[in-house]
């Protein structure tokens, strides 16, 4: 079992940092806009038909859940294509492991910048939304650390299928049969448990379910039911997150 | 020596110990058993052609290949025990190119810097004075993908050197490169080696390892098969005079005949057959009288590709 060492993961994630600076702007751009689209077709245009759900005003009950889900999307695309062009394309990891950074210090300084970039996008995501009036409570203030969380989460994952493929065709049936079915079903858009069985108990079992559980209670007022979520979040991305490190470290040392 | 592997240590002179180091890629034994130690301050070369295992060993050198059995000590550590202390200490140009194309080429090297965990001041002042070296300070803020393939190779060399190290590890320096770009590398190299930085390349180039090395070993399917300096090398081997004859092929038997008395041995390579000697015009004057006829001979002094073709009976580049 190989350990990361935090030393040569924050030099990776200071890496990632010196590359994000040169296009930071346009790169945070669209996080401010793309609040925008959601909550007017589906917030407005969608919620004329939907009223209320839970007695709340539908563009309320969305905008929490959206944040999370554009955490997950951050961090997926780190954690994907972003990491397998550096992987197999410029060879970035081959150039570092020949240093005193080791292989299992890169995957842990990319989980770190995956979730740094969630953070970067999901504020720029919620600032939009407190402006807009659709965040209601002071607790909306431990969203960015928990957005780190969620980065780092969804990270992981992904690093969890990049460490497993050879070509970056693969990508398809990682966004098209995991990370789409978690965007409709974990409860963004109608609250999930209304549904029959199984698949309130199946979206017990994805991460993005209990995310957006967490981000919607920190956006109103959280009740102590939400440290389940919390917990669930904190087992899944620690339990897994070494399964990579070893399978990353196979492929970058023979 | 031995004594001295097993408390992790080189002997006072050597920077690295190679015993009966073996590397398996699954079923397939890439490094078959190879013994070297190259000493402080020299240019050790390891010359073969490709699929040898020198970019095997050069790997087992900075831990991106882990030795499957035998020993290794690198700058007096032991790269199974302590890898991140030999690369501290080391510096890497790869064989295949790996420079940052997102980053800038300055760039390339304070980042690679801090991978050392170097100061900024220092990273910064290395930094410059390494362009410079390298002649690259004009192209400082080029983007990588501009350089040419002969200033990347410059550049990696440059980023192998950030960190100062004792040993710099070379995997096919010049590969690729056009001559005026293969001289200034070596030029590079040279300099290197005047300033007291122990080097190890790789090259299936005779000329360069003739030129650049003090010592070498020639490797050939995972195995070292000679060792020494390169001019004892030819000695020890071979004549010193070559006839290379391209006789017309219906008469290339009556011609190999006829130079297997006369000459000291001979070779064959596709269509050409050497014949070494110690008095080539002797030789050639015995092959007129002879009226075989011939397409065209060549006379050269003997080098490194002949003695790879004397012990393996195959040329170094296919
Ligand atoms: N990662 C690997 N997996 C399997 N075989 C490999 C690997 N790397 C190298 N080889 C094989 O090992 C042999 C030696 O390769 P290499 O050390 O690259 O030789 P050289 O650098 O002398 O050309 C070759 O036959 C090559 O195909
Ligand atoms: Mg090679």
């Amino acid at each position: 079992m190989h350990i990361p060492s935090p030393r040569g993961a924050f030099r990776v994630w200071q890496r990632d940092l010196t590359i994000f600076r040169k296009f930071w702007k346009p790169a945070l751009f669209p996080n401010f806009i793309e609040p925008f689209f959601y909550l007017a077709a589906l917030g407005l245009g969608l919620g004329a038909f939907i009223g209320d759900i839970n007695g709340q005003d539908y563009i309320l009950f969305i905008a929490p859940g959206l944040l999370a889900s554009n955490a997950m999307f951050a961090a997926s695309f780190e954690a994907t294509f972003n990491t397998f062009v550096k992987l197999k394309i410029d060879r970035v990891y081959d150039a570092i492991v020949s240093t005193p950074v080791n292989a299992e210090d890169i995957v842990a300084g990319e989980y770190l910048w995956a979730g740094t970039r969630s953070v970067l996008y999901g504020t720029s995501f919620l600032i939009v939304l407190t402006a807009l009036g659709l965040i209601s409570s002071w607790w909306a203030l431990l969203l960015p650390p928990f957005i780190f969380l969620m980065g780092l989460m969804f990270s992981v994952m992904g690093m969890l299928f990049t460490s497993l493929i050879q070509s970056i065709d693969f990508y398809a049936y990682y966004f098209t049969l995991i990370v789409t079915p978690m965007f409709l079903f974990s409860g963004i858009f109608f609250p999930i448990e209304d549904f029959p069985a199984p698949v309130p108990q199946l979206a017990w079992f994805t991460p993005l379910y209990h995310a957006v559980n967490v981000c919607r209670e920190l956006a109103t007022g959280p009740s102590p039911a939400v440290l389940i979520d919390v917990l669930w979040v904190v087992m899944f991305t620690f339990g897994l997150a070494l399964v990579p490190v070893q399978i990353m470290r196979k492929r970058l040392i023979s | 020596m031995d004594g001295g592997m097993k408390n992790g240590r080189a002997g006072a002179d050597s920077t690295l110990v190679a015993r009966k180091l073996r590397k398996n890629y699954g079923d397939f034994e890439a490094v078959k058993g190879v013994d070297f130690e190259v000493r402080r301050g020299e240019c050790f070369g390891f010359l073969g052609p490709n699929g040898a295992g020198k970019s095997t060993t050069m790997k087992m050198i900075y831990g991106v290949a882990i030795p499957s059995g035998g020993e290794l000590s690198v700058v007096g550590l032991d790269v199974t025990k302590d890898i991140r202390g030999v690369k501290r200490r080391i510096g890497v140009v790869p064989q295949e190119n790996n420079l940052d194309e997102e980053l800038m080429v300055r760039q390339n090297l304070l980042v690679y810097g801090r991978y050392f965990d170097l100061s900024k001041k220092s990273i910064t002042q290395r930094a410059d004075s390494l362009l410079d070296f390298v002649q690259l300070s004009e192209r400082a803020e080029a983007k990588v993908g501009e350089l040419s393939g002969g200033m990347k190779r410059r550049l990696l060399i440059a980023r192998a050197l950030i960190n100062d190290p004792e040993l710099v590890v070379l995997d096919e320096p010049t590969t690729g490169l056009d001559p005026q770009a293969r001289h200034l590398v070596w030029e590079k190299l040279r300099q290197l080696k005047n300033e007291g930085t122990t080097l190890i390349l790789t090259t299936h180039y005779m000329d360069e390892a003739a030129q650049l090395c003090d010592r070498l070993v020639i490797m050939d399917g995972g195995r070292i098969i000679t060792e020494g300096k390169p001019r004892d090398l030819v000695k020890e081997n071979t004549s010193p005079e070559v006839l290379e004859f391209r006789p017309r092929p219906d008469s290339l038997e009556a011609l190999r005949e006829l130079l297997a008395g006369e000459a000291e041995h001979v070779e064959r390579s596709a269509d050409l057959l050497l014949a070494y000697t110690h008095d080539s015009d002797e030789l050639m004057r015995t092959v007129r009288r002879s009226e075989i006829p011939l397409e065209n001979t060549l006379y050269r002094p003997a080098g490194l590709e002949d003695v790879f073709l004397r012990l393996t009976g195959r040329s170094l580049i296919e």
